[in-house]
Formats: C-alpha cells, structure tokens, sequence
C-alpha cells in the first residue's frame, strides 16, 4: 500500500511528535515545577537580587476583561471611559528609562491562557484572580522579600484585601503574599426602597439576617397594594445557589471545612448549619419568580418596571445601572449575611497582580504593583474603569466622587468583611459538587440533609483521590 | 531477437538496471516534488494535530500540576464516575431525539420543497438559515423563546397545556436543547436530502407513472431506496456531532448543565475538569474515553446501514 518514502516520512513525522511531546513535558513541568521545587529559602535567596537601583527596561503587564488600551464608548451610557494607556503613560513618567507593554486578554479561558503565559515567560505582571492554583504550580514569585525591602504598607488597602489572595507554594507552610490586590470585588444585598414603600414594610436593616430577610420577602410576595401587579420578594443568581447557602452557612456558625491544599483539606458540607442554611434556601425559593434556578424572571430588577423587592447577591457594578437608568435614589443595598461573633459574611472577590516567577524584570514588575495600589491608579480605575473594579484602598472612602454615591459605603464595608482567603474548595471539583447538590435540593429531588451527605460523601472521596 | 541477446549479456543485464533506475528516478522526481508541496501542511498536522493528540495521551496518565504517573487511573475515575456517566446519558438523549426528529422531518420537509413548482428556492434559502446561524447566537435567542412568558410558552398554552418553566426542571431543560438542536440542524437535513432527490434520474418516475403506480408508490419504490444513501450520511455524522455536543448545552445550563446536571454533556464533563477544576489528566483520559465511544458508535453505525466508507 505505501511506498517507502511514504513510511519513511510518517516515521520521521511520529519521531518528531515524540521529540516534540517529550519537549513539551519537559518544558511544561521545569519551567514551572523547577521553580516551584526550589526551598522557600532558596526563593528568598533569588529575591536577593532585588536591588534598590531605580529599575529599567521594558516591562509587559497581562491584564484580563473589558480593557482597552485605547479611550472607548460604553454603548448603554454614552461614557467614553480613557483606555489604559493613561496607566502606561504615568508609570513611564514616574519611572524613566521602562516601557510598559499591555497584553489584554477577555474572561473566556483566561486561567489556560495566563497558565501557558506564565509558562512561556510572556509577561512580567499577571492579573490572577485564580492566584492559589498558580502558587501551587510555583509560577509566582513570593512577594515577601520585597515588601520587606521597601517596608511597604499594607495598611494602605482595605481590610482583608491582601488577605484574601494569600496562597501557598509548594514549599510553603503557611499561607504566604503572593499577590496585591488591585480589582476590588463583593457580592451585596440589593432591594428596591419603592416596593418597601408600596407595601409599607420598613427598609431592610444595614446587616439584615436571613430570617429578616425572609419574613420581608414573605410579605412582598403576591399582588402589589399599590399598583397590583404580581410581586416577588427574593431572587439571587441560580447559578450562585450554593454560594448564598454558604453564606448563610456562615452566617449561622457553620463553616465550609478547613485546610488550603487538596491534601489537608476537610469538607463541612454536611453540618448541622449547612442542613439548616439549605432548608431556608428552599424557603427563599417560595418568594422568588419561576425560573429563577434557570437565570430567568429577574431581568427587570435594577430596572424601572422592577417587581422583586430584594436581590441576595449583586455585584457592585449595579450601582452602573442605577447611573444608567437614573434610578440611585430607589434602590439600596445591604450587606451579606454575618457571623455575629466573628463579623465575617460573603465570598471574598476581585483581581489581585502578581509578578510571574519567570519573569525577566521582577524588580520593576514589583513597581508596578507598588504603582497598582496608589492614589492615582486606584482613582484611574473608579473613574474609568468602574463597571469592572471598585477600589482596593482605605483612601477611597474619602474621594468625594465615592461618598457622593449612596450604595459605596456598603460596599466598601462588605469588601472589609469578606471571608478570607478565597473558599479553596471553590478551585476545584468540591465546588461543583456542592453546586450541583444544592440544586437537587432546590428541585425537591433530595432532602437537604439527603443533598448535603451526597455533596460530603463525593466531596471527600474525591479530596482522597487527590492524595 | 536482438533485445533477447542483450539479456543473455551481463553488460545487457547491467544496461536494463540502469535503465530502470533511471526510470524509477524520473518517475520519483515529481513525487517527491509533491511531498515538498505538502510538507508545510504535513508539518502543520503534527504540530498541530498529531502533537496535541501525542501530548493529550500523555497527559491522561498523569495527575495534578507536577505532571505525576499514575498509570490507568485517570481512565478508571472517569468510567467510575457517576456524573460521567450522567453526562453520556444527558448525551444520547439529547442526540437519539434529535436524529428522530430531525431526519424524518427534514426528509419530508424535502420532499414537499422538492415537488414545488414555485418558490423552492425561498423555503430552501429560509429552511438553511438556521443552520448558517451560530449556535452560541442561536442558543441566546433560545434562552428568550424558553423563558416563562416566552413565545413558545404561550404557543403551549394556547394549546390549552400549563406553561412551562423549560430551563428550570431537568426533563423540560433537556427538551429544550432538543428543540434547538432540531431547530439548528434541520436545514442542514433538507438541503443534503433536497440533493440526492434532485440526483435521482426523472425517467424512474416516467416509467413507473407510464405502469400506473401511484404518486405514494413512486415515492416508496423509487425515491426511498435512493434515499438512503443520504439518510445514512446525515444518521452517522448526526451521531459524531451529537455526541460531541457542547455549545447549546452550554449555553443553556452553563458550565454544570443546570438544572441538576441535566444538560451536562461528555463534553462538558470534559471542559468542566479540565478547564474547571486544572484536572488536565483526568479531562484528557475523557477525551479519549469519548474518542473511543465515537469511534465505536461510528462503526456500528457503518456496519448497520451498510454504509461504504
């Protein structure tokens, strides 16, 4: 059937593709579990090449969603927001002899695409909001050492910010800075004053507990007194389900587990509070609109013709829309269920920038970070940037322009409660499967204490398989 | 004669190597400037082919970010998975209903195009242009036609049926992705049938009117058996792409396949550990595992129609 030249030529072709596999595994794995391997001493010791000479030379900063590099239009508002280049232009005024060099890139695949990046030395600075499962790898540098070296001060940020994406390496023992935070990000309680009004039902309290919640959300279901359409007292993101049942979770004692890596870590998905927190979701869902576990039926809510009353998990960038639509004085927000002892509530969020352990240029990658966390960054990102950032420092509770919106203290105040580090389980399969159980509940298709066995059983037995 | 003594010869002997040689050369010559020709595409396939898939085997037996051995066991989770295994089930469901809609329906919607004198070309051009739409596009515009108050909701009730809350309960959420996939593929069934009728040769059809048989008769006797050349195409690739579905389940249920998984496909299961959760080993040990169910639905598929590949 084939000639000789023909097997000789598929031969060489399948000689190269093993070369080229056996290339790559190397590739892949020294380049970034080489590093990682290093002792955490050994690390210290490459940070002391950081130098106190004023860095040079060029420097590529990797930065994920709606960024642009140019001034753009914001279709709904009309805004034209300025492009990152104000960024660039300041760093390289503040630091002559750099050039900094952007590689923008959208949310979709963004943690394969920042992997293969980190891999092949593509960038200096990374934007990683999925920080641990790349500090595991050893593809970051501990930022540590050059804190120290500067005696950089971490107060300037909110609390709990730099907590939240702290990690550990491979060498690690404990929880180490491998990030800082630039993006700021919640999750809060949003209701609508007018319905409130409608029904004469007084406002929802600065820290409402679930049980208030739903006693309000009770008696705003059904035909409005006022305008006689149909009401609905609750909605939340069908597909954030089980991250409300944590929260409320939390808010009653209860605890999602403990450890940070695979190996040490312990679910407590089973718990009497977590049993409890999903029997009052299955409660929330009586006051929500059908279809609401698929996404749908809440699309008015932020909007004038709005028939929910409260909203138990919107994100920051709602206070857009109310600018959008004009409507800052109807609605207000709260913040998420807390624990009353330890004051903590919500899943903590945002975009931390971290410096990519194969990178060429560390010491003025660390400036950049440094630079992140500054007055004029921070404000460039709440002025231009704000359908995707709010801001990560203390300073930002006086600019006028944040005191001037009425939904900002709360969420400057959830952003300080947040529960840190991020929920580890959530990098990984456990977040699923607590997911996908929730929801079983939630259709009536298991008990919540059947539902919550089922996530613990597969949740361990897959942590076991990680061993 | 003369040809029969240089053979007896060694120099004839030697003269007929040569020419052959030389023959055989002249003959390689072009060859081998074809294989110059093809070599960049040749390189392309295995960088970017024949590599990936190397990589993705190798991948599938090792575990966690140090890239560690561990043999078969990336294959056995995946096929002691529970959800797995829901996943392929979601799958065939999803595919063995829409082949059962799509074929049948498409066939038929065909053969009324093709027996129309007039404004063919209008329903061919209309029935194909879902198919030319994307399907992450399409899905979006599903999401609406599914919603509570949505359009197709108020075709049930006007039916006297109780609405539905398609995307929010498993058997209506999988029903829906069925809808669309039928809804997005039957353009592509009418216009590959409306070809092979229009290849089946008129004189069959004079001859059988010039003996009497029906128009019903005509249709089971002639254009059937001629049929089924296409039918068979259109059953085996319909099976390949459904079993390789992600993009409208996806759309539809997002990355769990809400509601409880019931749109979670092989696919998904496949994007979800890898993508989701870094477990490249596992999610490349599906992949295979998926390669292999569509190599041996294929097969059966050839054998049962008898299809000559």
């Amino acid at each position: 059937m084939f000639n000789k030249l023909t097997l000789k030529l598929i031969g060489t072709l399948l000689a190269s593709t093993m070369i080229l596999s056996a290339c790559g595994t190397n590739g892949n794995s020294n380049g970034a579990v080489k590093t990682n391997s290093e002792p955490a001493a050994t690390e210290s010791t490459s940070n002391a090449a950081v130098t106190n000479e004023a860095p040079t030379g060029k420097l590529k900063v990797q930065l994920v969603g709606d960024f642009s590099l140019e001034d753009k239009t914001d279709p709904v508002s009309g805004k034209t927001s300025k492009g990152v280049k104000v960024l660039k232009e300041e760093f390289e005024k503040q630091y002559p002899n750099t050039e900094v060099e952007f590689v923008l890139m959208g949310w979709d695949n963004y943690n394969e695409k920042t992997q293969t990046m980190l891999q092949s030395g593509a960038a200096d600075v990374y934007q990683v909001p999925g920080i641990a499962a790349l500090v595991e790898q050893g593809l970051l540098e501990p930022l540590q050492p050059y804190i120290d070296k500067d005696s950089y001060d971490l107060g300037s940020y909110l609390a709990g910010q730099v907590d939240g994406w702290k990690a550990l390496g491979p060498d690690d023992q404990e929880l180490q800075i491998y990030g800082l935070p630039f993006i700021g990000d919640a999750r809060v309680i949003v209701y609508d004053r007018q319905l409130f009004d409608d029904w004469g039902l007084e406002y929802l309290s600065e820290s409402p507990t679930i049980e208030e919640v739903l006693e309000k959300a009770a008696k705003m279901t059904g035909k409005n007194p006022k305008t006689g359409e149909q009401n609905y007292g609750l909605t939340f993101k069908g597909a954030d389900a089980a991250d409300t049942v944590m929260n409320i979770n939390e808010s009653l004692g209860g605890q999602w587990g403990n450890g940070f890596l695979w190996k040490d870590m312990k679910l407590d998905f089973d718990s009497k509070t977590m049993v409890q927190s999903m029997d009052l979701m299955k409660e929330v869902l009586k006051y929500a609109p059908e279809g609401i576990m698929a996404g749908q039926g809440a699309e008015n809510f932020l909007t004038e013709k709005n028939n929910i009353a409260i909203n138990l998990r919107e994100s920051p960038g709602f206070i857009n829309s109310l600018a959008n639509f004009r409507l800052e004085d109807r609605y207000q927000a709260a913040l998420l269920f807390k624990n009353q002892t330890t004051g903590m509530g919500g899943m903590f969020a945002g975009s931390p920038f971290a410096i990519g352990a194969s990178s060429s240029n560390k010491d003025l990658a660390w400036e950049w970070l440094k630079f992140s966390g500054s007055e004029f960054f921070q404000q460039y990102m709440w002025e231009e940037q704000r359908s995707q950032s709010m801001p990560v420092i203390k300073a930002a509770e006086e600019w006028p322009s944040v005191q001037e919106i009425g939904q900002m203290d709360i969420i400057l105040k959830q952003m300080s409660q947040l529960w840190t580090p991020r929920y580890p389980y959530r990098s990984g399969q456990p977040r699923y499967i607590l997911s996908e159980n929730v929801e079983r509940v939630l259709l009536d298709e298991l008990s919540a204490a059947e539902g919550m066995k089922k996530a613990q059983e597969e949740g361990t037995k897959w942590l076991a398989d990680q061993q | 004669m003369s040809n029969q003594m240089s053979k007896a010869t060694p120099l004839g002997v030697l003269d007929q190597r040569m020419l052959r040689k030389r023959n055989k050369m002249l003959r390689r010559q072009p060859t081998l400037a074809w294989y110059l020709f093809l070599l960049p595409t040749l390189l392309g396939i295995a960088v970017f082919m024949i590599y990936p898939l190397a990589e993705s085997l190798r991948l599938s037996f090792t575990k966690g970010a140090d890239e560690r051995f561990v043999g078969l066991q990336n294959y056995v989770s995946v096929l002691e998975s529970g959800t797995f295994w829901y996943s392929v089930y979601n799958t065939l469901y999803i595919t063995v209903f829409q082949l059962l809609i799509a074929i049948p329906l498409g066939f038929i919607i065909a053969c009324l195009i093709n027996n129309l004198r007039r404004g063919s070309n209008f329903f061919k051009v209309l029935f194909y242009l879902p198919n030319v739409t994307s399907i992450v596009a399409a899905a979006t515009v599903f999401l609406a036609l599914l919603h509570p108050d949505g359009p197709l909701n108020y075709v049930v009730q006007l039916l006297g049926f109780e609405k539905l809350v398609w995307l929010s309960q498993p058997l209506s959420a999988r029903w829906g992705a069925i809808i669309l996939s039928v809804w997005h593929w039957l353009g592509f069934v009418i216009i590959i049938n409306l070809a092979n009728l229009q290849a089946i040769s008129s004189d069959y059809y004079e001859a059988a009117s010039i003996d009497g048989a029906s128009g019903f008769k005509q249709w089971l006797y002639i254009t059937l058996p001629n049929m089924v050349g296409s039918l068979t195409v259109l059953f085996v690739i319909g099976w390949i792409g459904g079993l390789q579905r992600f993009s409208d389940a996806y759309m539809l249920g997002g990355l769990q396949g809400s509601p409880a998984r019931s749109l979670h496909t092989v696919v998904g299961f496949i994007f979800e550990r890898g993508f989701g959760g870094y477990e490249y080993g596992l999610a490349s040990a599906a992949s295979y595992i998926l390669f292999f169910f569509i190599l041996a639905f294929t097969y059966v598929n050839t054998k049962v129609t008898k299809m000559k590949i």
